[in-house]
């Protein structure tokens, strides 16, 4: 499992880099990039930061175990909990920003100072539970897209290249999956599956493959008819190749664009799953429904909702901006209209 | 051009605060004697013989009369006469069994309803008989109906052989299945325990003695129903479903009941307790005997001594999904009472008393214990935990039992609103004992740690595996809240080095993996039927476990000693032999730890200045006959306390503002 | 044209079959009749009462075929779960609750005027806000008062719903009390007042993406030749954008109103349940929680259906407005 999930994070690091290194060759990649780092460079960082964050929370080891923390020499420890030693600096209940003593009763801490976003009501460190939460974020957003990807461009580009039969047969499937209302179909799919991460996954891949698909298939049944293709076909290369090098490239500024508009539909649809009690563990939405109630608290407590809420705006923020960036950049269309 | 926005702005928002109130009711009601309150949990249904929850006995409770009430104001709780004349004293049989006799009150009518039309044209509503009553014996005992109580009637003569007999014809004879409820029942033969000599007198005969039974005839199980509305509210051509209706006796009838939204309690013109003759009647007249502490809290008025009741015309109820609304509707006054929500709750409350602002509002706290026992109970079939892991279990069950702190749960969640338990018994209880300490609940992490050791697991080590022993806590919720309670429990076993892991879900799961036994640690809670020990030391006696009867009993626990000592105990009236048998089962449980008892709910109640006579009553239900409301007061309070706050709203229009004006000033420059 | 749309509703026709079919694997094949039984019955009920129950809720057949046909026992091989889940969803015969055998009817119809009352409003102010903000930002675009705008809209957008909800029940129900905080009433002289404040909420809510999809498609018409045309001959800018712009970016308001008008029966989940609506939406989320598999069956089924339904209109609308779709 460990195992598993830092060859995860291997292939996801490597799999960049050569992504880098393939669009770095193409001259209209290489600009795009550029033009977009000078559109939009504080944007990007914040997203590279909770990347990494995310990343950084994915690589797992046992062993090291503390006096406080007996627990790390069986149990895998991540990167993130080694820095930000979470048992180790515990409180009784709640501490508001740097405070010296506790919210209520004002007992001294036991680590005064140290919590700069205060603590939860168990005593649990709010900035390390907003850390916690990106890679939730990340997942929910980032995994199950790069998995529900390659499968919609999968049945989405063959049924759109290929037709007939196979794009009846896609065609009919897509219909029936996105004429459920998205949301109706998440709840169904997770009451059925049952609560857990996976379930969840699974069932936000389901929702959002559907919304890929009809891309990829559109794009294709277009890029068919185009000359470059025909001409091709009539060299007599093999349908995989006409896919693989003429289609597929042609369809990857579309493909882009929709990942991040849906990475930000999924991050905000899982606070509503969370406000359901079938969200995932340890997300922001999570702890949004956890600390909604303590706002009525006197005096309020606002340290919890906002830790969650930004670290949730501004990733989501931050895709939002760079998309649009994005569409600025690499859709002909609105470029023509900027200059 | 810049003038012209802040003026529509300023007029836009002085129209709106001029019409806008946030008072939730038709300006109609203003002045009339309405009782609000609110409901959370919608009622399933209002059918007597099954509705078990608080949520449904809040409509039952005020619209079914039962043979026998508990005393308002008397602590601890004591029963009077309700539709009965008199509480019956047991008759000894010579068989062995026991007999009550109960004379019904004349004069007692159902409440006006269509369904006595049909069974006779032109009739609106007829007098209770004793019939009544068997009619409803005969529902309790009907496996159709399935009522979660019909255990509780076993040792009635004859019940079960009635369920049996119902129960075969059925299956043997359609036709006869097809029959309405009161022929099927005359012609099952009716269950011998329960005799109707006259129209006015009800025999009930025990095979054995029970000194319990009478709290029965205190709810609404055994309340007369009319058979006549059992028949016509079959859901059929547009009539209502029994569940959703309530034809009884009680002092306030049904108006309106939309469930998802509200419902109201209406007075009952036709109620027994305004008959002339009924000026002595227990259950119709304020009681007198008004205890001195309750009037210096203001809780009772004693002007209403002696008084007829009921005092209001109507109560309303609204429903409020979420905690926080309500609460802050009841502090803006638009309900009359309501508990306290834990976020409010260091506002409301100054250590123990209500805090200086809220008692200058005329606010009332009023607390008490419930009887009620929340708890982790392990599953004593488990290898590891349970009781084939002999001494070495016992005592890892010890030490964790030892780590849990109460104390810090309850100031966390509940803010300190319950008591520690010692032993399955809540105060209030017999065999209850306010002086005794449980050993192994006093949280000592040094000893949990040194019985660890002794059971085998030093710090936590399972020495099979050498890594930290693994358990699981199954809990069949996943919201927040619960999470984080279950979390806090956890992380004190955490820090004794055992690797307990939280499996949170859906009820479905856990109840699916209750069934297959595939549970080590749960947390559960009991609510009291009746004020006595039995009921709630019945859940860890052996026949009721889960793995052999599918019993309440899900800590499986068997423990001959406990057993033999329950049995004695059960059905004997509260002696001496009685405390010590008590005793020695919680000595048992002390040892055995098959639970860990976490604590017994204290309920505090807030009730506005306008509302009087409202005394909480744990185990009975809400009766709304004895309370009262000032609406006049009511209403001078709420215009003073909903003062809106403005500022927010100058700091928002300033913001638009200083956000536009520069934009369209920006593109008129731009465009010249 | 009348073939077309006999062809679209059989398309139609065969996607309800689908959805159907998506539903039955969901609800029978992967989840058990027998654990929503056990959960509606409670644990501990007699093994006769349980087994009523799932008679009574139409558990108790196979799955697919009825091999208990010709031994008297069953009415044919089709009296199966597969069969029975068809003929009741498309006779829309739902049955009852799972969680408290109401019939699923009679809680639609209660349930559809509260969800109406709070959609409709929303919808049409919604419209009205974001045509008329996307309108008056299309015409300033490229100054600053477009970028405000613009940058506003992708604020608002990346907040989540639920956070509105939290700060408009504060701001407006805690502090300023105009409004009660939640709440409904069937009462008309009252409703009004428990309505303002979650259509406020949900107002400020779409208003991020909404504007920007306007914008976009207002600007994609104004910069078309006829536009250029009409201002060339000296048309005033108000006139430009209202008689020639909004009436030619109708077809693809049309569209996106079309498309949410069966969404306004559904009703809003996180709206309704939050201020206390008694609606869909709050009916649906009840179900959630109550593990009312078959109410929730029926919500899914019935936002498919009017989707399919609003898809078709769509379609046909397309088809009656712009000669130059194919009737293809």
């Amino acid at each position: 499992m460990i195992l598993a999930q830092n060859l995860l994070v291997l292939a996801i690091v490597l799999g960049a880099a050569w992504a880098a290194r393939y669009a770095a060759r193409e001259r209209n990649w290489r600009e795009s990039a550029r033009e977009l780092w000078r559109r939009r460079p504080v944007a990007i960082a914040v997203v590279a930061v909770y990347v990494v964050i995310g990343l950084l929370d994915t690589v797992a080891w046992v062993g090291g175990g503390t006096p406080e923390d007996p627990m790390a020499a069986y149990v895998p420890r991540t990167v993130i909990d080694r820095l930000l030693r979470p048992e180790a600096r515990r409180e009784a209940s709640y501490s508001a920003p740097f405070a010296d003593t506790a919210f209520y009763g004002g007992a001294p801490l036991k680590h005064p100072g140290s919590h700069w976003l205060g603590t939860d009501i168990l005593g649990r460190d709010v900035v390390y539970r907003m850390v916690k939460g990106v890679r939730v974020a990340l997942l929910v957003g980032g995994l199950t897209s790069l998995v529900a990807i390659p499968l919609a461009l999968l049945f989405g580009v063959t049924a759109g290249y290929f037709g007939r039969r196979i794009d009846d047969a896609v065609f009919f499937t897509m219909t029936v999956l996105s004429s459920v209302p998205s949301l109706l179909l998440l709840i169904a799919l997770i009451m059925v599956l049952g609560k857990g991460p996976v379930q969840v996954c699974i069932a936000l891949g389901v929702t959002g493959w559907v919304h890929f698909c009809r891309i990829a298939r559109g794009e294709a049944l277009k890029l068919r008819e185009m000359d470059y293709v025909a001409a091709a076909r009539v060299l007599g290369v093999s349908d995989f190749r006409i896919i693989t090098r003429h289609i597929l490239p042609n369809m990857a500024h579309l493909v882009i664009i929709t990942f991040a508009l849906s990475f930000t539909g999924m991050v905000l649809t899982e606070t509503t799953l969370s406000y359901l009690g079938i969200g995932l563990d340890g997300s922001w939405g999570q702890m949004i429904d956890q600390a909604r109630n303590e706002l009525s608290r006197t005096p309020i407590i606002w340290w919890n909702i906002a830790a969650a809420a930004i670290a949730l705006f501004a990733l989501v923020l931050a895709v939002n901006l760079i998309a649009d960036g994005l569409r600025d950049v690499i859709d002909p269309r609105t470029r023509k209209e900027r200059t | 051009m810049l003038r012209r926005l802040v003026q529509i702005a300023v007029l836009a928002a002085a129209l709106a605060a001029a019409g806008c109130t946030n008072d939730p009711y038709p300006a109609a009601d203003k002045g009339r004697k309405v009782l609000y309150s609110s409901f959370g949990e919608v009622p399933k249904t209002l059918d007597p013989a099954v509705s078990y929850t608080t949520s449904e006995h809040v409509i039952t409770g005020n619209v079914y009369d039962t043979l026998l009430e508990y005393h308002y104001l008397e602590r601890p709780f004591k029963l009077v006469p309700g539709l009965a004349e008199a509480v019956p004293e047991p008759e000894a049989l010579p068989d062995g069994g026991q007999r009550y006799r109960f004379r019904i009150r004349r004069g007692v009518r159902f409440h006006e309803d269509p369904c006595f039309d049909r069974a006779r044209p032109g009739q609106r509503t007829r007098e209770v008989t004793a019939q009544d009553f068997a009619f409803q014996f005969a529902r309790l005992a009907d496996p159709a109906i399935n009522s979660p109580v019909a255990s509780s009637f076993v040792q009635l003569k004859g019940f079960q052989d009635f369920a049996k007999r119902l129960a075969e014809l059925r299956r043997a004879d359609a036709a006869f299945a097809r029959l309405p409820a009161q022929e099927q029942y005359a012609k099952a033969g009716g269950i011998a325990g329960v005799a109707t000599p006259t129209a006015r007198d009800l025999e009930i005969v025990l095979s054995e003695p029970n000194a319990q039974i009478l709290y029965w005839f205190a709810m609404a199980f055994t309340t007369p129903v009319p058979w006549e509305a059992v028949a016509y509210y079959d859901g059929r051509e547009g009539r209502a479903n029994f569940a959703d209706q309530a034809v009884g006796t009680g002092p306030f009838r049904l108006a309106v009941y939309d469930k998802q939204l509200r419902y109201v309690l209406e007075r009952n013109p036709g109620w027994y307790g305004l008959n002339p003759d009924a000026a002595d009647a227990p259950g119709a007249v304020f009681p007198t005997a008004i205890d001195a502490a309750d009037v210096a809290a203001k809780r009772i008025d004693p002007a209403y001594a002696g008084r007829r009741m009921p005092f209001l015309d109507r109560v309303n109820f609204t429903r409020e999904r979420e905690g926080i609304p309500r609460f802050n509707k009841f502090l803006q006054g638009y309900y009359d009472d309501g508990g306290i929500i834990k976020e409010s709750f260091d506002a409301i409350m100054q250590g123990d008393r209500l805090s200086p602002a809220m008692a200058a509002r005329g606010m009332r706290l009023d607390r008490e214990v419930e009887p009620t026992i929340y708890y982790i109970g392990f599953n004593m079939n488990d290898p590891v935990l349970g009781t084939k892991g002999g001494e070495g279990s016992r005592k890892l069950r010890q030490a964790m039992s030892l780590a849990v702190s109460t104390e810090t749960f309850l100031q966390l969640f509940l803010n300190g609103r319950g008591v520690p338990a010692q032993s399955p018994l809540p105060p209030g209880l017999f065999g209850y004992d306010a002086r005794y300490r449980n050993p192994f609940r006093q949280p000592d992490m040094a000893k949990a740690r040194a019985l660890l050791a002794e059971a085998g697991y030093a710090n936590g080590i399972d020495p099979a595996t050498r890594a930290p022993l693994r358990l699981t806590f199954d809990i069949g919720n996943t919201s927040a809240q619960s999470l984080l309670e279950t979390e806090f429990l956890v992380s004190a076993w955490r820090s004794l080095g055992l690797n307990v892991e939280i499996a949170a879900t859906t009820y479905n799961q856990f109840q699916d993996k209750v069934r297959r036994g595939a549970y080590q640690i749960f947390r559960w809670g009991w609510v009291a039927d009746y004020p006595d020990p039995e009921n709630f030391l019945f859940l860890l006696e052996c026949s009721n476990a889960q793995a052999k009867s599918n019993g309440p009993n899900t800590a499986n626990f068997c423990n001959e000693g406990f057993d033999s000592r329950y049995k004695a105990m059960k059905d004997i009236p509260n002696s001496e032999t009685r405390a010590r048998l008590v005793k020695e089962m919680l000595a048992i449980t002390e040892t055995e730890r098959p639970w860990i008892e976490l604590f017994h709910v204290e309920d505090f109640t807030l009730s506005h200045a306008w509302l009087v006579n409202s005394k909480p009553m744990g185990l009975s239900y809400p009766a709304y006959k004895y309370r009262d409301v000032d609406p006049a007061m009511r209403e001078r309070l709420i215009a003073q306390w909903n003062e809106p706050v403005r500022w927010p709203l100058a700091l928002l229009i300033i913001g638009v503002i200083a956000l536009v004006v520069p934009a369209v000033r920006t593109y008129y420059r731009e465009r010249t | 044209m009348a073939a077309y749309l006999i062809r679209r509703l059989a398309y139609g026709a065969v996607t309800v079959l689908g959805v159907l079919l998506l539903l039955f694997v969901l609800f029978f094949a992967v989840t058990n009749p027998d654990d929503i039984a056990r959960k509606a019955v409670g644990e501990r009920a007699r093994p006769e009462v349980y087994a009523q129950w799932k008679t009574n809720h139409g558990y108790d057949k196979p799955l697919f075929l009825n091999r208990a046909y010709g031994s008297g026992e069953a009415r044919h091989y089709t009296d199966t779960l597969f069969f029975e889940h068809y003929r009741s969803m498309l006779t829309f015969d739902f049955g009852r609750s799972d969680a408290d055998d109401t019939p699923i009817a009679d809680r639609l119809l209660r349930g559809a005027g509260p969800s109406l009352s709070l959609t409709v409003p929303l919808f049409i102010l919604n419209l009205a806000v974001a045509v008329g903000v996307g309108l008056f930002v299309a015409f300033f675009r490229e100054t600053l008062l477009d970028r405000v705008v613009l940058v506003l809209c992708i604020l608002t957008m990346s907040v989540a719903t639920l956070l509105y909800i939290i700060a408009g029940q504060f701001l407006v129900g805690m502090l300023l009390k105009w409004f009660p905080i939640s709440g409904y009433a069937g009462d008309s002289s009252v409703i009004w007042r428990f309505l303002a404040l979650p259509i406020l909420v949900g107002v400020v809510a779409g208003f991020g993406s909404d504007v920007r999809l306007y914008r976009t498609i207002f600007i994609e018409e104004m910069n078309r030749d006829y536009v250029r045309t009409a201002r060339a001959k000296g048309a005033g800018d108000a006139r430009v954008m209202v008689a020639h712009v909004l009436r030619n970016a109708l077809i693809p308001i049309i569209t996106n109103v079309v498309i949410a008008i069966p969404f306004l029966f559904t009703g809003s989940l996180l709206l309704e349940s939050f201020f206390g609506i008694p609606g869909l939406g709050a009916m649906t989320v009840e179900a959630i929680q109550g593990n009312d598999f078959s109410t929730l069956r029926t919500m899914v089924y019935l936002g498919a259906l009017l989707f399919i339904l609003g898809q078709i209109l769509t379609d046909v609308c397309y088809a009656v407005a712009d000669p130059r779709v194919r009737l293809a």
